[in-house]
């Protein structure tokens, strides 16, 4: 990098840095003084910094977490598990991965159909979240600028408060005596309180209510963005409204809806305290069953295979996520 | 009114249907009016275009011209006044539902859309047409637009002229029977934009559509258009051939936005049928004209003159007959085909003349900066306004 070069050797004028410095720039070594100045000076100082940031407090975790999910139960119940890498006494490197863990994960019934019950639940909030929020979003990306504004803080608004005290709100609005049932109750709508407690419906709501920014600014960021013009041009081809939105604004706020649906989903996906507080009691999703097997159990391996194959199986979401989130990138610049 | 002369010898063949009262109008505006809140941004506007012309709406920014051509289209609704298309009446009539296309001034193609598909778009939008006819006319217009290799090309692949193309195709594949251009050649580079010019009129006759022009640019509606409505502040100042409105201005205004001008307040001292005299204190003299103004005596009128109407001399005309007036030459600008001169005449005014480049001059025969020279022009030069 020429250019990173150049930049730093005029701003290290000698002088302005101390005798010290001074005294190594005219006269020449240690080199790799000159060798990080050139190379990782800037830009790739920056870069390397969140890269170092997510090895540490990421990948290290991740690998120590991998390695826990191949360990052998303990009844003890905590490490330190038998290694997974041992040199025996023949000078040979014994690798031991017990694949019990995962093997359990996808033969046991409750684990597989928590794993269903999780993506059930991840995909149909995320479709709601998707009908409720689009409408939402065009509403304001077609708002004058000022209301836009006020639109845009009341989304965000809830931030605010605690979530954990929001879903709490939720049990008393949905609770058998709640408000819900008080005024239907009252009004005469229905004459028995109905059950929304402890049902997947609650599950739902918490999910959909708490998830909803999230679907809304990315849809929103996207929509806000579209040439008018091109909905004009539509129309005056021969398309009517309903047409010209499914051929020129749907299509166009496709990246918007991947961002907004990736969003909602992958948080579902591994959704602990909604469900917890508000949720079904005889069917769990699979990040309860995560703390289950960690703090009641005491089963560090299993607890460790599930967290593992719950990445992997987010992962997986991201990438495509990411994919599209370059192409948009990549249209945007063009 | 002035005899009207002809455009080119290209057009010569060509009907003009404005002249004739018994035609029918095509498009037929009658006293449109828009206005947004307190601004109005066209007022009370009248036209009558005819089948097959290229009428061009030209004007500043913000005179209205883009208003009344959104208004064709069906993106605004007049305030007041009346639209008629081919004697239907527009009023209430969706964009999606009038036989008329637009061509944007941003081209607004469809940027996640192939060429083809783009210019399918409107085709697919008609009832009863089947795939195989919708792809031999999009086949067919690629050809008269010259796109031929770029069907499956997205539109951010293609350069400004490409694109513009691709927008004309789009607007013509519906076969509309009107054609609204906003600033059509706004976003193409000068030698592009000539280019383009002449392959818009060739379209617009093979294909027999009448198209309405919007531009800013005067060049553009000079060359373009079979007729030219001059707009200003919401209003059509004038109508007429592009020769009528730069020989035959009727305001001071279109006179001084069609090219330039050096205009001359002053009175009028003599108005006979065949000639006319104009005391001007500007101009320190007197204007002859070699006809008659019909304007009561003693008016405040202009008297408009064409830079390239007025000869540089470098002694007194002979002929006193002949309008003259003396000056110092202030500014040279060399632009190759022709030389702008800037000259002071005795009054301080600054008169504006252009002369052709016919010869190659050594620089002693070439008029210089300070030099004291005569500017003249004819009798027939000087066009009179009185507004």
């Amino acid at each position: 990098m020429t250019y990173g070069a150049a930049r730093i050797g005029s701003r290290a004028t000698p002088g302005r840095l101390g005798p010290l410095w001074t005294f190594l720039f005219r006269y020449g070594p240690p080199r790799w003084t000159e060798y990080v100045l050139r190379n990782w000076a800037g830009q790739r100082l920056v870069i390397a910094l969140p890269y170092l940031w997510l090895l540490i407090f990421f990948v290290v975790p991740f690998l120590i977490v991998l390695k826990i999910s191949f360990a052998e139960f303990s009844p003890l119940g905590r490490p330190p598990y038998e290694p997974v890498f041992r040199w025996l006494d023949e000078g040979a490197l014994q690798i031991k991965l017990l694949i019990g863990s995962y093997q359990y994960l996808f033969n046991e019934p409750l684990y597989v159909s928590s794993w269903g019950y999780s993506l059930m639940v991840a995909a149909v909030s995320t479709l709601m979240c998707l009908c409720l929020g689009y409408p939402m979003a065009y509403a304001i990306a077609r708002s004058t600028p000022t209301y836009r504004n006020v639109f845009l803080m009341l989304v965000i608004l809830p931030f605010w408060t605690s979530f954990l005290l929001r879903v709490y709100a939720w049990i008393g609005l949905l609770k058998t005596d709640g408000v819900i049932n008080n005024v239907l109750l009252a009004l005469g709508i229905v004459h028995e309180p109905i059950t929304m407690m402890y049902t997947s419906f609650a599950v739902y709501i918490g999910i959909v209510y708490s998830y909803l920014p999230f679907m809304i600014l990315p849809l929103y960021s996207n929509l806000e963005k579209h040439d008018l013009t091109l909905l004009e041009a539509a129309s005056d081809l021969g398309a009517g409204p309903v047409r010209a939105f499914m051929r020129v604004t749907m299509p166009l706020s496709f990246p918007g809806i991947v961002a907004g649906s990736l969003l909602v989903f992958i948080p579902a996906v591994g959704e602990y305290v909604i469900p917890s507080l508000l949720g079904r009691t005889d069917q769990l999703m699979i990040a309860k069953l995560l703390s289950d097997e960690f703090f009641l159990n005491r089963d560090w391996p299993k607890a460790s295979a599930v967290a593992i194959a719950m990445l992997l199986l987010l992962v997986v979401p991201i990438m495509i996520f990411q994919h599209f989130q370059n192409k948009e990138l990549q249209a945007a610049r063009k | 009114m002035q005899p009207a002369e002809r455009r080119s010898d290209k057009n010569k063949t060509k009907s003009e249907p404005w002249r004739d009262l018994n035609a029918e109008a095509y498009v037929r505006i009658e006293n449109i009016t828009k206005r947004f809140g307190d601004f109005t941004a066209v007022n009370n506007v009248s036209l009558k275009i005819y089948k097959g012309e290229i009428f061009c709406l030209l004007g500043g920014s913000g005179c209205g011209k883009s208003t009344l051509l959104r208004m064709m289209a069906g993106f605004e609704e007049p305030t007041s006044g009346a639209i008629y298309l081919d004697g239907q009446d527009m009023a209430g009539i969706p964009p999606y539902q009038r036989p008329v296309n637009m061509m944007f001034q941003s081209y607004a193609l469809f940027p996640h859309m192939t060429v083809e598909k783009n210019i399918a778009f409107g085709l697919e939008q008609e009832k009863g047409l089947s795939r195989a006819d919708i792809a031999t006319r999009v086949t067919d217009i690629l050809e008269i637009v010259k796109l031929t290799g770029f069907a499956v090309r997205k539109p951010h692949q293609l350069s400004g002229g490409q694109r513009q193309r691709v927008a004309l195709a789009r607007s013509l594949v519906k076969r509309p029977k009107l054609l609204l251009l906003d600033e059509p050649l706004g976003a193409l580079d000068k030698k592009l934009r000539e280019a383009t010019q002449f392959e818009l009129i060739n379209i617009q006759e093979t294909l027999g559509v009448t198209f309405i022009v919007v531009t800013h640019d005067q060049e553009e509606a000079m060359t373009l258009a079979s007729r030219i409505g001059v707009m200003n502040r919401g209003e059509i100042v004038q109508i007429g051939t592009p020769t009528e409105i730069y020989e035959f201005p009727m305001t001071k205004f279109v006179a001084d936005f069609i090219g330039s001008v050096n205009m001359f307040e002053g009175r009028l001292v003599e108005d006979l049928p065949d000639r006319a005299r104009i005391q001007s204190d500007e101009l320190g003299g007197v204007v002859y004209i070699d006809h008659g103004i019909s304007s009561a005596p003693g008016a405040v009128v202009w008297a408009a003159v064409r830079p390239e109407k007025i000869n540089i001399l470098r002694a007194p005309p002979a002929d006193t007959r002949e309008n003259c007036v003396k000056g110092v030459v202030k500014e040279i600008a060399y632009m190759g085909d022709v030389s702008i001169y800037l000259v002071k005449i005795e009054t301080g005014k600054t008169v504006r003349v252009t002369l052709p480049n016919v010869e190659r001059l050594s620089d002693d025969e070439r008029i210089q900066w300070d030099e004291t020279v005569w500017l003249s022009w004819h009798a027939s030069s000087p066009v009179v306004v009185t507004q």
